[in-house]
């Protein structure tokens, strides 16, 4: 190899070099901006997510709550009676329990606006111990309670208290303490929740409900008979425009 | 200096190997990537539902639920899109990789609990009825062929159509100019060209 080729050679490897250098350099910098790009997209997909199926706060004072003869309750203004929300749930039911602290809110807020009549239907979906006595004897307990609003805070205390579904809970003595935590008064609720009284009669309602195969898990939400799917119910703002839009359609 | 392979002087046959061969990496993308894409856009818009299903699994505290539940949804539809367009490939391929070993260890452990529980692979999730049974052997199947496809791509990225081949983001970059024939001065513009620049 001469002096001259060689020389050549190196001039061309340094060029070769520095033109890689800078190729370097520019993949570096899209990198980082690629990846800056895809963590802003990221986060408002996040943010997104989290602000529209935002819990709506409580506002106003709460429509009447009137326990009825079946054991349903309903929620409404006077004089309101449509458009029907009716609210089939297991209080042992994790997924329940995520809707009402999701959902709760919206459909009392409805109640209170005087745009909707919610009706809660208490079932006992479970077939296998644990779960079914756990349901059971909490839907039991809380059919002993005859005044509406104390009711809808019981309902409420359940789902804050609500055990796993592989132990044994709901103990009567938790029942009971915490009727009288949402301040049932009624001299007759610690017999009766301790006694179970209303265990029969719930279950007949929920066997009721369950054979007329309307519902094939809990939580089910119905708008004038109608199951919304769980992207609705459990997302307050779509809850909201499927109630209200019921009513004006 | 290193003598790549690639430098080599190439034959037809393993040239057209090498292009099948990406093209396989580019459908593994897309299914995997599809895959993700749709699974995370069923759940975005009720991450109350997503929460539920994390919590279902009995696995995780109840911190970790709610970020995992609101959080996974936005990481399969990014890492999704990525491995679409073929973006950060390899990154996401092995992230989509460690999603799918997650899922496969939670289906195969709640299965093994004996939990009656729908995956909540594509939303929903949760609590089956009584009368509704588990199919954990299927979803197991498909997350292991998923977890396939990811192991494919970090091992052959980018494939074809690849946004990382565009942006020049891949490991070499000239790889179009590799196959140029034997270069004995070393070739600084191969894989290992960085070693020649700081020695």
């Amino acid at each position: 190899m001469s002096k001259r080729t060689s020389e050549a050679a190196r001039a061309r490897i340094a060029a070769q070099r520095e033109a890689y250098r800078k190729q370097e350099q520019r993949r570096r910098i899209t990198m980082v901006v690629t990846v800056a790009v895809v963590a802003v997209v990221a986060v408002g997909i996040g943010w997104w997510s989290v602000a529209q199926s935002r819990s709506e706060e409580l506002a106003g004072d709460l429509s009447p709550v009137t326990v009825q003869s079946d054991g349903t309750v309903v929620m409404a203004k006077p004089g309101v009676t449509a458009p029907v929300v009716d609210v089939y749930e297991d209080y042992q039911c994790p997924a329940c329990r995520q809707m009402e602290e999701t959902s709760g809110a919206t459909l009392k807020n409805l109640a209170t606006e005087g745009k909707a009549k919610v009706v809660y239907h208490m079932i006992t979906i479970f077939g296998q111990e644990p779960t079914k006595g756990n349901s059971l004897r909490a839907s039991s307990a809380a059919r002993c309670i005859a005044d509406g609003d104390k009711w809808l805070a019981y309902h409420e205390k359940l789902y804050k208290n609500q055990p796993s579904e592989s132990v044994n809970g709901f103990t009567l003595d938790d029942l009971v303490k915490w009727g009288k935590e949402v301040g049932v008064t009624d001299s007759g609720f610690e017999s009766c929740a301790r006694g179970q009284q209303k265990t029969a009669e719930h279950q007949e309602y929920s066997n009721k409900i369950l054979s007329a195969q309307k519902i094939t898990g809990t939580p089910t939400v119905m708008v004038n008979g109608k199951p919304l799917d769980s992207n609705t119910a459990f997302v307050p703002s779509a809850l909201r425009d499927a109630i209200v839009n019921a009513a004006k359609g | 200096m290193v003598q790549l392979a690639s430098g080599s002087r190439v034959s037809d046959r393993s040239r057209s190997v090498h292009l099948v061969l990406s093209w396989v990496t580019t459908a593994a993308r897309l299914v995997l990537g599809g895959v993700l894409l749709v699974a995370g856009a069923l759940k975005i818009g009720a991450p109350a539902t997503s929460v539920q299903a994390v919590r279902a699994y009995e696995l995780l505290p109840e911190s970790l639920v709610q970020i995992v539940g609101y959080g996974l949804p936005v990481v399969e539809i990014v890492i999704g899109a990525l491995l679409i367009v073929g973006l950060l490939t390899r990154v996401s391929a092995v992230i989509s990789g460690l999603v799918m070993a997650a899922f496969v260890v939670g289906i195969a452990s709640a299965w093994a609990r004996g939990l009656r529980i729908d995956c909540g692979c594509f939303g929903g999730g949760g609590q089956l009825a009584d009368g509704q049974d588990p199919n954990y052997l299927w979803e197991l199947l498909r997350d292991f062929g998923l977890l396939a496809c990811a192991a494919w791509i970090v091992a052959r990225p980018p494939g074809r159509l690849a946004l990382d081949s565009v942006l020049g983001l891949t490991g070499s970059p000239k790889p179009d100019e590799e196959n140029d024939g034997p270069d004995d001065a070393g070739d600084p513009s191969s894989e290992n060209g960085s070693q020649g620049e700081t020695s």
